[in-house]
């Protein structure tokens, strides 16, 4: 009897733990990114790209400044360091600092077991995808994201936001959202859903670099790398080797000071895709 | 063919009407048996056994077998709701999550006992019934009834001596054919 | 105002006919202030439908809601209503069990609160939701594509909490109610009246066999909505508890929230009380000895909520989890401080001024308080779901927001929702529970009888249950 439930738990313990292996069971793959902060000049152009290759609307400057904004991807600046110069009026540049935050694709999203449709969820590309359809838009998984990167259709914005010649220019591979429905990142799934059809229909495996999302493409210092962990030869996984990130660990051990990658709130364990590489400072050098 | 009679003797009080019963139960009323008597009454009398004896009360099997129904029936529903749900990778979740089963069969637990429970009641009850029986509007109000039933011309004659012995207020008799 | 306090709950002497008659009287001839009442009512719900209209056909953004901010009034509102309808529960089932008589003349008010508040909290999540068109979504029904709702969400243990805790207590309040709508039945002329009661008394006669089986049916089905309105508001306190929010994610949640719970609900029963005995002229069951209990039981619960309160933040301050001491912090100190303050004047400090007896007899006095501290407990909802949206693990998002008109439209609509299934069933349905106040009074009546009972059980002694298998005469009829 004994032996039976001391089977039980530890096949149950096993099934655990198996979930927090880095190798993410049979996902076919495991899309993520690498950011370099020490790179990020905080110009906005990965949000403007988000923009026009996701159908974000424009709500409009007093919706904007009620914060009920949609872009996905937003670059967030922190003047918080005083100690290198935040207080100097003459350079506060020297202490501000750009985070580009957007979707972080969390292998234990606290967004999905929340949402009462089932309307997220964690897709066979490591993705946390979001059904349009399926969303009623009780809004708990927006409460729940520890980034704050989910945003809600607050109004129908098809007429505000794309009057109508600007309609022509929307994004024909995605669809516009109406009222009411969440939406964030999606890694610009529908590329990642094109560069596959691609590959299949010429008879290959996905080579790293086929899929580059709206934001990496327009980074101009390139500050994004985004790839499939799964591929130990892609570049995301070479930033990640690099930096000792990795997936099933909630800390870094930063014994080398060389070692600048980090993923944003890791102790809450929900195991995001994106690493974030420490800004270099004059300061630091 | 033999008429059959029913009466109704309405009394102004739970003394009178006890032992009017307490008469019948020392065959004072021959012929009258005790199983044919229906007290009716505003509130309940909490001895009301001690006159009428014990008649049983089905209704804690039913809530119990509610119960149970909604509790397995439901945790075998859900579970079975979620194994089908296999259109979605569950991120790092478990497929049928058994501590969230318990919460939602514990809430069908009590619905079923409580729909249960009043199914039973309207059966225990007869309740929802079209037969009608002998009735007075000032039973509600405070007159207390006791309704004979499946009596004979005889025995209607001495059930009538009898209540009118307790002071009774009002008889109804109908007659059944 | 004379009747002394600690002496009788209601008159000994009152007749049974006289409470029939007193109940039946009160559900006909509306008095002015019935009537003021209902049109202040509809009025207040014809704002909260505008408001609703608007926001279907615009969508969520007039509520004022905002990227942090997702939920705000309504989810408040909605835990404010699920508190107000555990009084029915405690006062008709736990009071029930534990035969605490006085809840007798007051109960089915109380149960009527329960179950018009649940139908008012149960608009609240479907209103809120930015697809409403959508909501049976979470229904667990047999769909082609094989697409269930996601079973693991706190919000769909809501869903059926809420619904059987709906169900449920309105078929208590129905059950409940049965004699009484034979009464109504029997008093009915004609009309509208008569077929609505003849269908609900379900042929209720009177019978022993009924009120034996009512006994039964009443006390088991008590028994299952004690454990109900206790999950029911935990469930909901775990719509917090569970996420991964500082200042939600706190485990002393659920018995917190049930506390508040009962403790808002005793609150709404004074207001009601006071309002009923006014409206209705109820002065003769409605009075001041069951106000005076009922006025200690709301301090006692007050103080069991205040407790859980602070322990709520002593938990916060000492575990010092840094984002959840910052939004307790914030809340103390922030922009939302003046409410945050407000709930501890009102919810914590304000009962007790109830331990004055001068001011449990005061009628005025006693409707303005218990009115503050249900105005206590709506702050302490709000300051749980929008203070803590404000502030979160990532301070980029912070900031704060204030409920736009669509919001406020909707909260004043509920209540006059409320108002108005409340004002409607008092007057269709008997408010004071006629066969139970009559069983008060019998047993302060007949005293005496309790000696023909032992004299009938010396004679008969076989129906002594213990004596019977012997004894029994097949003359009896007995199986």
């Amino acid at each position: 009897m004994s032996s039976l439930f001391g089977n039980f738990f530890a096949n149950w313990d096993r099934y655990r733990k198996s979930i927090e292996d880095p190798g993410y069971r049979d996902y076919e793959n495991m899309w993520a990114m690498a950011i370099d902060l020490g790179s990020c000049i905080g110009c906005n152009a990965c949000s403007t790209a988000c923009y026009a290759e996701n159908n974000l609307a424009t709500v409009g400057e007093d919706r904007f400044l009620a914060r009920q904004s949609m872009g996905w991807m937003r670059v967030e600046r922190y003047w918080d360091e005083p100690s290198l110069g935040a207080s100097d009026p003459d350079s506060q540049e020297r202490g501000g600092s750009f985070l580009p935050m957007m979707c972080q694709q969390c292998n234990a999203a606290p967004c999905e077991p929340v949402c009462p449709v089932g309307a997220t969820y964690n897709n066979e590309g490591g993705l946390n995808a979001q059904i349009y359809n399926r969303c009623i838009g009780s809004r708990y998984c927006a409460n729940n994201c520890p980034y704050r990167v989910r945003y809600f259709n607050f109004y129908s914005y098809d007429k505000d936001a794309w009057p109508a010649p600007l309609n022509r220019q929307l994004n024909p591979d995605i669809s516009v959202r109406d009222k009411g429905v969440m939406e964030k990142c999606t890694f610009c799934i529908q590329r990642i859903r094109a560069a596959k059809d691609d590959a299949a229909r010429e008879g290959r495996a996905l080579r790293d670099g086929d899929v580059t999302t709206a934001c990496q493409q327009t980074c101009p210092t390139q500050a994004i790398v985004f790839g499939d962990l799964q591929d130990p030869e892609s570049r995301v996984r070479k930033a990640w080797d690099a930096h000792q990130v990795r997936l099933g660990t909630t800390e870094q051990k930063k014994t080398n000071p060389a070692l600048r990658g980090y993923r944003v709130f890791e102790e809450l364990n929900t195991e995001s895709c994106v690493i974030y590489l420490e800004r270099v400072r004059d300061t630091d050098v | 063919m033999h008429s059959q009679f029913r009466i109704l003797g309405l009394f102004a009080d739970f003394d009178g009407a006890f032992a009017a019963i307490a008469d019948i139960r020392r065959f004072k009323a021959p012929g009258v048996k005790i199983d044919n008597v229906t007290l009716k009454s505003p509130i309940e009398h909490p001895e009301i056994e001690e006159v009428l004896g014990e008649r049983p009360v089905h209704i804690r099997g039913w809530a119990f077998i509610g119960a149970t129904f909604g509790l397995i029936g439901s945790f075998v529903f859900f579970a079975g709701a979620q194994a089908n749900f296999l259109a979605q990778y569950r991120g790092g979740k478990a497929i049928i999550t058994v501590a969230t089963n318990i919460v939602l069969s514990y809430e069908m637990l009590i619905l079923f006992g409580v729909l249960f429970t009043l199914a039973g009641f309207v059966v225990g009850a007869r309740l929802m019934r079209k037969k009608g029986a002998l009735y007075d509007t000032a039973i509600s109000v405070d007159q207390i009834g006791i309704l004979i039933e499946d009596l004979n011309a005889d025995t209607l004659q001495t059930t009538r001596a009898l209540f009118h012995s307790h002071g009774v207020l009002d008889i109804l008799e109908e007659e059944i054919t | 105002m004379s009747d002394p306090v600690h002496v009788k709950d209601i008159n000994e002497d009152i007749a049974w006919a006289k409470i029939n008659a007193d109940v039946l009287r009160s559900m006909k001839n509306p008095r002015l202030g019935y009537w003021i009442a209902i049109a202040v009512s509809i009025a207040a719900l014809s704002v909260g439908v505008a408001g609703e209209v608007y926001q279907y056909n615009v969508g969520m953004g007039p509520a004022g809601l905002n990227t942090s901010h997702m939920w705000d009034l309504y989810i408040s509102s909605f835990v404010f209503w699920i508190g107000m309808s555990h009084s029915g529960t405690l006062l008709s089932a736990i009071l029930h069990i534990v035969h605490a008589d006085w809840r007798k003349p007051i109960y089915r008010f109380a149960e009527a609160m329960t179950t018009f508040s649940l139908l008012t909290a149960g608009l609240f999540p479907i209103l809120h939701l930015g697809r409403v068109w959508n909501m049976h979504w979470v229904v667990p029904y047999f769909s082609d594509r094989g697409i269930w709702p996601n079973f693991t969400s706190p919000l769909m243990w809501d869903a059926f909490a809420i619904t059987t805790y709906l169900i449920s207590s309105a078929l208590f309040l129905f059950v409940g109610m049965i004699p009484d709508l034979a009464i109504c039945r029997d008093n009915a002329a004609s009309g509208w009246r008569l077929r609505l009661y003849t269908f609900l008394a379900l042929g209720w006669r009177g019978d022993d066999r009924q009120w034996r089986n009512f006994r039964v049916t009443y006390l088991v089905i008590a028994c299952f909505l004690i454990p109900l309105a206790v999950s029911v508001h935990s469930i909901v306190a775990m719509d917090f508890s569970m996420s991964i929010m500082p200042g939600w994610h706190v485990t002393t949640f659920p018995p917190y929230f049930v506390a508040g719970a009962l403790y808002s609900g005793c609150a709404a029963i004074i207001s009601l009380f006071l309002l009923l005995r006014y409206l209705m002229k109820f002065e003769e069951y409605m009075t001041f000895p069951i106000l005076d209990k009922v006025c200690k039981l709301t301090f006692v619960i007050a103080m069991v909520w205040s407790y859980l309160n602070l322990i709520e933040f002593a938990s916060v301050w000492y575990g010092h989890d840094i984002p959840a001491k910052e939004v307790l912090i914030a809340k103390a100190s922030g922009p939302y401080s003046p409410f945050f303050w407000g709930m501890i004047a009102f919810g914590m400090v304000l009962p007790f001024s109830l331990l004055s007896k001068k001011i449990r007899r005061s009628l005025l006095l006693l409707f303005v308080i218990s009115l503050l501290l249900n105005t206590g407990m709506w702050l302490e909802r709000w300051m749980i779901v929008t203070p803590t949206l404000s502030l979160g693990f990532h301070p980029f998002a912070w900031n704060t927001m204030w409920p736009g008109w669509v919001e406020w439209g909707i909260e004043l609509g509920s209540f006059g929702w409320f108002g108005l299934l409340f004002l409607i069933f008092v007057k269709v349905f008997p408010s004071v529970s006629m066969y139970e106040v009559k069983e008060m009074v019998y047993h302060r009546k007949h005293v005496v009888f309790d000696d023909v009972e032992a004299e009938i059980a010396k004679l008969y002694p076989i129906v002594d249950p213990k004596a019977r298998g012997a004894a029994q005469t097949p003359d009896l009829g007995r199986p």
